[in-house]
């Protein structure tokens, strides 16, 4: 069930060590109905951004060491605005910082008026229960124009829904209050500018399904020939054992 | 052509060209980063001094290339504008690496607003600049200023921003928030220099120099000393002149240590006394340093008794007496031992004269107080304030939230400053219990990983609460 305005705003009003909690701050706004619609409260572009960067090697690898490679920050103050390039992407962050409810799941969508420009917010739009901090919005120029992108102004829209409970359980009783219990942070805990990702090493990962042998590239293994661009680069096996291999 | 315009020629050419780079880098910064406090204005001035020098130099040289006797004062230009040249070269690195992602900007911003509500200070600026040291300073302005206003007789399309003081923040430093509170013992420096310096000068500064003669006198018993000797034995007169001299400079300096700790804390709060005593690492000082008076500063011990007291008669003292953190019990430790124990030593060997202390503990610590408080009266923030929403912060701060800035009681940035720097000191320990389960209480990681996070919360609150404060002012008055 999608929250309506009232149900948000009772929401807001609870008090901060309640689960029910639901935080949004700083609410800027003229009238109430600028920000909150019937089901959804508009949410801002933050001044902070992270910046694809040219790499030092052809490739990203989504591992540890080089999760946060791929950008360089920028700050954008209010008043000021940042060009995305056509058929570009970067990182922004929401102006507002928020928290979820225990019992409450969000989704953040691009505002029609924005989308209508081809700027594409969100592609992994779905927010967990209990999430703190500024969302993280990967940010999209789909267009053929480069886009001038204003922080401060609304830029998407937050849609809460209610989570279902376990059968027996009635959905009007109060969440058991999670405060007394350990919350175990998420991989994004509580950040107020945007976030690269946070990757274990694929090895990590894989082995948790039982993939013991991974081939990764890393940082600097790759070979510059005299003769040609890359025509050699090192395989690391998973069991740590490097051998050479020519490429076709 | 003229005799010597050759080398003339050469020099002028040189100098173009280093004037032409440092206008060009000033531009490309501007260009690629954002700044906070004045460094927009600063660059601004040296991009305009640059392009003056350059069309100074061209005709100059022109003129003395149809024959005008004009080498040498042009050579002589050319030495002025190299000098004060050399002298910008150390601060506009400085000043482009202090940009937003490396200094913190919403910081900056509030010490800048509650600097121009100082008496005196009103369209004050300050112009960070990131220094190698790892110390907080205040670059003095005087000299700069002065040598700027000679090079605007040359040029005067470049004028000296006005009112701009030079704060200098260790670059290690320069994204933690609570430690760079420090910055506000800095522009207390700064408010010294310049109201001090002042023509005509500021009344309060002319009483407090009135108050250092006194115990000048009171320390080396001028009248029945100095001059009778002076009669009777000349070497003597010439050693009393030097230690006068000396002592006057020893007075100087505890003077403005002790104004600019007040007024740090008369616009801060207690988060100055604590973020203090986490910079300079006071807690691990011996009990003999903390009670010594060297002639560059005065003891911590007597520094921090003067902050208690100040915090007390404030009433901030209320608010913190029963904080659980060393620092607090640091302070009233300090703030207890008498200052009969303190000691001053000229150097390793040497003790300086008693007088001198008792002097300036009894007479002129008052007297400083007195000052600031007169130049603070309308910048200082509201206890009351801070009771009512202490609470509240850190609150949000237990149940994982960044501090609330929804009413204008929750908006005042020194109150949440303060109420996320009491949090920070003695909370951390049950927040990282709280969030990340038991077995974690020595996880230094994880300890500093929550610190980071108090910190980057306090700062967006902080920004956040600029943000309301101009979004409230638009509601009440319309755009402006």
């Amino acid at each position: 069930m999608v929250l309506s305005r009232q149900a948000i705003l009772t929401r807001m009003k609870a008090p901060i060590q309640s689960s029910e909690r639901l935080v949004i701050t700083p609410l800027l706004y003229k009238n109430e109905n600028d920000l909150f619609d019937a089901d959804s409260v508009d949410l801002r572009l933050g001044c902070h951004f992270l910046l694809p960067k040219a790499l030092d090697q052809p490739f990203f690898s989504p591992d540890r060491t080089s999760a946060n490679s791929l950008y360089v920050r920028a700050h954008i103050p209010l008043g000021q605005f940042l060009v995305v390039p056509a058929h570009q992407t970067i990182l922004g962050a929401t102006l507002e910082f928020i928290k979820l409810p225990s019992d409450v799941s969000g989704q953040v969508l691009t505002k029609s008026s924005v989308a209508r420009t081809f700027i594409v917010v969100e592609t992994a739009p779905w927010i967990h229960p209990e999430y703190r901090g500024c969302l993280t919005l990967e940010i999209a120029n789909v267009s053929n124009t480069p886009v001038l992108l204003y922080p401060g102004r609304r830029t998407c829209q937050l849609i809460l829904m209610l989570v279902g409970r376990p059968v027996g359980e009635q959905q009007s009783e109060p969440v058991a209050a999670r405060s007394e219990t350990v919350k175990s942070p998420t991989t994004y805990f509580g950040p107020v500018y945007p976030e690269g990702p946070k990757f274990k090493d694929p090895q990590d990962d894989l082995l948790d399904i039982g993939v013991a042998r991974v081939s990764t590239l890393r940082r600097g293994e790759l070979c510059r020939q005299k003769e040609g661009w890359i025509d050699e680069f090192c395989v690391r096996q998973g069991s740590r054992k490097a051998r050479r291999v020519r490429l076709p | 052509m003229p005799t010597g315009l050759v080398d003339v020629l050469h020099d002028a050419s040189v100098l173009y060209r280093f004037v032409e780079f440092i206008g060009e880098y000033c531009r490309q910064q501007k260009r690629s980063q954002t700044y906070v406090g004045s460094a927009a204005v600063f660059f601004q001035y040296v991009e305009q001094l640059a392009a003056g020098i350059q069309d100074e130099l061209r005709r100059e040289v022109e003129r003395a290339a149809k024959g005008s006797p004009r080498l040498a004062t042009l050579r002589r230009n050319m030495r002025t504008f190299r000098g004060y040249l050399r002298l910008l070269h150390t601060l506009i690195k400085p000043a482009a690496d202090a940009h937003s992602l490396t200094i913190p900007g919403p910081l900056v911003d509030l010490a800048c607003q509650q600097l121009q509500e100082v008496d005196g200070m009103a369209d004050s600026r300050v112009l960070i600049l990131l220094t190698p040291e790892f110390m907080y300073f205040q670059r003095p302005h005087t000299d700069i200023k002065g040598q700027a206003r000679d090079i605007e007789a040359f040029i005067p399309s470049a004028s000296f921003p006005p009112k701009l003081g030079f704060i200098e923040i260790p670059y290690s430093q320069g994204p933690s928030f609570f430690t760079n509170l420090a910055i506000y013992h800095e522009i207390g420096h700064f408010v010294y220099e310049e109201l001090s310096n002042r023509k005509p000068s500021h009344g309060g500064f002319r009483t407090l120099a009135s108050v250092k003669d006194r115990c000048l006198n009171k320390a080396f018993n001028l009248r029945s000393s100095t001059v009778t000797a002076g009669a009777r034995n000349a070497v003597r007169v010439e050693r009393n002149r030097q230690a006068l001299a000396l002592a006057e400079k020893i007075l100087e300096n505890w003077t403005q240590e002790i104004f600019c700790d007040l007024f740090a804390l008369r616009l801060i709060g207690p988060a100055f006394s604590f973020a203090f005593i986490e910079m300079i690492g006071m807690l691990g000082v011996s009990p003999t340093q903390r009670v010594t008076f060297t002639p560059d500063h005065p003891a911590p011990a007597c520094r921090f008794a003067e902050q208690v007291k100040l915090l007390r008669e404030d009433s901030w003292w209320k608010e913190i007496e029963d904080l659980q953190a060393e620092q607090r019990q640091f302070l009233q430790e300090s703030a207890s031992i008498p200052p009969r124990r303190y000691t001053f030593l000229l150097d390793e060997n040497h003790r300086g004269p008693r007088k001198l202390l008792d002097a300036f503990v009894t007479d002129l610590v008052p007297a400083i107080k007195d000052l600031v408080c007169q130049l603070t009266r309308r910048a200082v923030p509201s206890v009351e304030r801070f009771r009512r929403v202490q609470d509240g912060i850190q609150q949000s701060f237990r149940a994982g939230v960044m501090p609330l800035t929804d009413t204008p009681d929750k908006c005042d940035p020194v109150c949440i400053i303060n109420a996320a720097f009491c949090f920070y000191l003695t909370a951390v320990r049950e927040i990282v219990e709280s969030f990340n389960g038991p077995g974690h209480d020595n996880d230094v990681a994880l300890h500093s990983e929550w610190k980071n996070r108090i910190e980057m919360w306090t700062m967006k609150a902080v920004e956040d609460s600029q943000f309301m404060r101009r979004y409230k002012k638009v509601q009440r008055y319309g755009p402006f």
